[in-house]
C-alpha cells in the first residue's frame, strides 16, 4: 500500500512538472512575436539595428520570466516535492500506526 | 614608450598569477573533492564544510568559493589593467581599460541620466561578476549564478537601491505610490514591488540552471544513444558526446551567460532610474533649500 | 554532500551580497578611479598644449605685426633717404649750374668788356689817324696851316657821330 502511494506521488510529481512546462509555450510565442517585429523594424530602419536589438533582448528577457517560473516549479516538483511528500506520508502513516 | 624595468615586469607577472592562480585553485579543488558521478545527477552546489551559526548554519559551498575566486581574479584583472597607467603611454591594456570605463559610463548615462552617472562602477560590477560567474562553466567549474542564493543576494541589493532611490522623493510620496490608481490596489502593488527582485533572481538563476540541466540531460542522452547504437565495445566510449555538447555549451555558457549578465545590469538600471521620482525629488530639494535660506 | 537544487540560506545570500559590494568597491577604487584620473590628466595636458599653442600663435602674430611695422618704417626711411638724396642732388646740380652760368656770364662780360675796350682803343687810334690824315690833307689842300685845335674839335664831333652810328648798328 505504501509503495503504491509513493508511486502515485512520484508519478504525479513528474506529471505536474511536465504540465508546468506547458507554460513554455507562452514565452515561445511571445518571444517569436518580439523577434519578428524586431526583424521588421530592422528591415524598415537598418540604421537602428543596435537599439532595436538591445530593446528586443530586454523584452525577450522579460517575456521569458513566466517560462522560467514554470521551470523553477518543475524543478521543485522533480527534486524537492517527492521527498517532502514521502516524508509527510510516512510520518502520517507512522503516527496512525 | 615607457621603460619596462624588471620590477615592472615582475609586478605584471605577479598580477597575471593573481588572475590565473585562483582559477587553477578552483579546478584543483574540483578534481580533489568531486566524487565520481553516479549517472544523471542534477544537484546544487557541493558543501565543503558548514560553520555553525545562529539562526541558520553557514554552508561554505562551491558557489561561495567560486564567487571568491571570481572576486580575486577580477581584482587581479583590474590591477593588471591599470598597472603602469599613464597619460602618454598607449599600451593595449590601457586601451582596454579606457574602453571598458567609457562604454560602461556611456551606457549608464544613456539609460539612467546624468544624476546616476556614479552608478558606473556598480553596473560594471554586476556585469563583471555575473558574466565571469556564468563563464566559470567554460573551465568546468560550478557556476555560482546557478545557485539561487547568490543571485538572490544581488537582487536584494538591487531592491535596496530601488527602494532607497524611491524614498528620495519623501516617505509620503513613496507610500502614495502604492495606492496608485485606488488604495484598493495596495496589496497588488506590494506584490509587484516584491516580484521585482524575485523575478530578477529567478530569471538569472533559471537561465543558467536550465543551461546546466539541458547540458546534463543531452550529455546523458548522447551517452545512452552511443551505448545503444555502437555495440557493446565501442558503446562504452561515448563518441557522440564529442561535438554536440560543445555547441550547447557555446549557447548556454557563452551567449546566455553574457546575455543574462547584460540583462541583469540593464534591468537594474531601468528599475533604479525608473523608480526614482525626479520631479518630486527636485521639488523637495527646492523646498528644503528655501527652508534653510529662511 | 550537496545542497538541494533550490535551497534558500540567508547567510549565503548575505555573502553573495557582500561579494557584489566588494566587486563594486574594487572596480570603483581600482579601475574607474585610476582610469578617470588618467583621463582627467590627459585632458589637462591636452588643454595645456592647446593653451601653449594659442600662446605661441599669439606671439607669432605679435611678432609679425612688429616686423611688418619695422618693414614699413624701413620702407618709409628708404623713401625719405631717397627723396633727400634727390633733393640734395637737385640742389647741387642747381648750384653747379648756377655757378657755371655765373662763370660763363662773367667770362662773357669780361670778353665783352675786353672787346669794348679793344674797340675803344681801335676807335681812338682810328680817330687819331683820321685826325692826322685829315689835318695833313686839309693842310695840303688849303695850303695853309690850320689851327689844329679848332679842327680837332670839329672832327671829333664828326667821328663821334660815326661811332654812335656804329654802336647803334653793332
Amino acid at each position: 500500500m505504501l509503495e503504491l502511494a509513493i508511486g502515485i506521488i512520484l508519478g504525479c510529481c513528474a506529471l505536474g512538472a511536465g504540465m508546468a512546462m506547458i507554460a513554455g509555450i507562452g514565452p515561445g510565442i511571445g518571444e517569436g512575436n518580439a523577434v519578428a517585429k524586431a526583424c521588421e523594424a530592422i528591415g524598415r530602419q537598418p540604421e537602428c539595428k543596435g537599439d532595436v536589438t538591445t530593446t528586443m533582448l530586454m523584452g525577450c528577457a522579460v517575456a521569458e520570466t513566466t517560462g522560467l517560473y514554470a521551470l523553477v516549479i518543475a524543478i521543485l516538483l522533480i527534486f524537492l516535492a517527492p521527498a517532502q511528500m514521502v516524508n509527510i506520508l510516512t510520518s502520517t502513516i507512522g503516527s496512525m500506526g | 614608450m615607457q621603460e619596462k624595468t624588471s620590477r615592472f615586469r615582475a609586478v605584471d607577472a605577479l598580477l597575471i598569477l593573481m588572475i590565473v592562480l585562483p582559477i587553477l585553485f578552483g579546478i584543483v579543488l574540483q578534481i580533489a573533492t568531486k566524487p565520481p558521478s553516479e549517472g544523471i545527477a542534477i544537484s546544487g552546489a557541493r558543501i565543503f564544510f558548514t560553520i555553525p551559526f545562529f539562526f541558520q548554519d553557514i554552508p561554505i559551498t562551491e558557489s561561495q568559493v567560486n564567487s571568491w575566486i571570481v572576486v580575486v581574479a577580477l581584482l587581479g584583472l583590474c590591477l593588471y589593467l591599470t598597472h603602469g597607467i599613464a597619460t602618454k603611454t598607449k599600451t593595449r591594456r590601457q586601451h582596454f581599460a579606457e574602453m571598458i570605463v567609457e562604454k560602461v559610463t556611456n551606457m549608464v548615462r544613456g539609460n539612467m541620466g546624468e544624476y546616476f552617472t556614479g552608478f558606473g562602477p556598480f553596473i560594471a560590477a554586476i556585469l563583471g561578476l555575473s558574466a565571469f560567474s556564468s563563464l566559470m562553466t567554460l573551465v568546468g567549474l560550478y557556476p555560482p549564478t546557478s545557485d539561487i542564493n547568490v543571485v538572490a543576494g544581488w537582487a536584494i541589493l538591487v531592491f535596496i537601491l530601488i527602494t532607497y532611490y524611491k524614498l528620495k522623493g519623501g516617505i509620503l510620496h513613496y507610500m502614495k505610490s502604492y495606492c496608485e490608481p485606488v488604495p484598493l490596489f495596495a496589496p497588488m502593488n506590494l506584490v509587484s514591488e516584491i516580484a521585482t527582485p524575485v523575478s530578477m533572481a529567478f530569471r538569472h538563476y533559471g537561465n543558467v540552471l536550465s543551461g546546466t540541466v539541458i547540458s546534463t540531460l543531452v550529455a546523458a542522452a548522447l551517452q545512452g544513444i552511443s551505448a545503444m547504437t555502437l555495440g557493446w565495445f565501442w558503446g562504452q566510449i561515448p563518441f557522440l558526446q564529442i561535438g554536440i555538447p560543445a555547441v550547447l555549451s557555446l549557447y548556454f555558457d557563452l551567449f546566455s551567460g553574457c546575455l543574462q549578465a547584460f540583462i541583469f545590469a540593464m534591468l537594474t538600471m531601468l528599475y533604479v532610474s525608473g523608480g526614482f521620482p525626479a520631479e518630486q525629488y527636485e521639488k523637495r530639494r527646492l523646498r528644503r533649500s528655501q527652508k534653510k535660506a529662511s | 554532500m550537496t545542497l538541494e537544487v533550490i535551497s534558500v540560506n540567508i547567510w549565503q545570500i548575505l555573502i553573495s551580497l557582500i561579494n557584489l559590494l566588494l566587486i563594486f568597491l574594487i572596480l570603483k577604487k581600482v579601475l574607474f578611479k585610476r582610469v578617470k584620473k588618467m583621463l582627467a590628466d590627459r585632458q589637462a595636458a591636452l588643454d595645456k598644449q592647446y593653451a601653449d599653442a594659442d600662446e605661441a600663435k599669439r606671439n607669432a602674430l605679435e611678432n609679425q605685426v612688429a616686423w611688418e611695422e619695422k618693414i614699413q618704417s624701413a620702407h618709409s626711411e628708404a623713401d625719405r633717404i631717397m627723396k633727400e638724396a634727390n633733393v640734395n642732388a637737385m640742389q647741387r646740380s642747381d648750384a653747379i649750374l648756377a655757378e657755371t652760368k655765373e662763370r660763363a656770364d662773367a667770362m662773357m662780360r669780361q670778353a665783352e668788356a675786353e672787346a669794348k675796350l679793344e674797340r675803344k682803343k681801335a676807335t681812338a687810334a682810328m680817330q687819331h689817324e683820321i685826325v692826322e690824315v685829315s689835318t695833313q690833307l686839309s693842310e695840303k689842300m688849303l695850303g695853309r696851316e690850320i689851327r689844329t685845335e679848332d679842327h680837332r674839335a670839329l672832327i671829333d664831333s664828326f667821328i663821334d657821330e660815326i661811332g654812335e652810328d656804329n654802336d647803334a648798328n653793332g
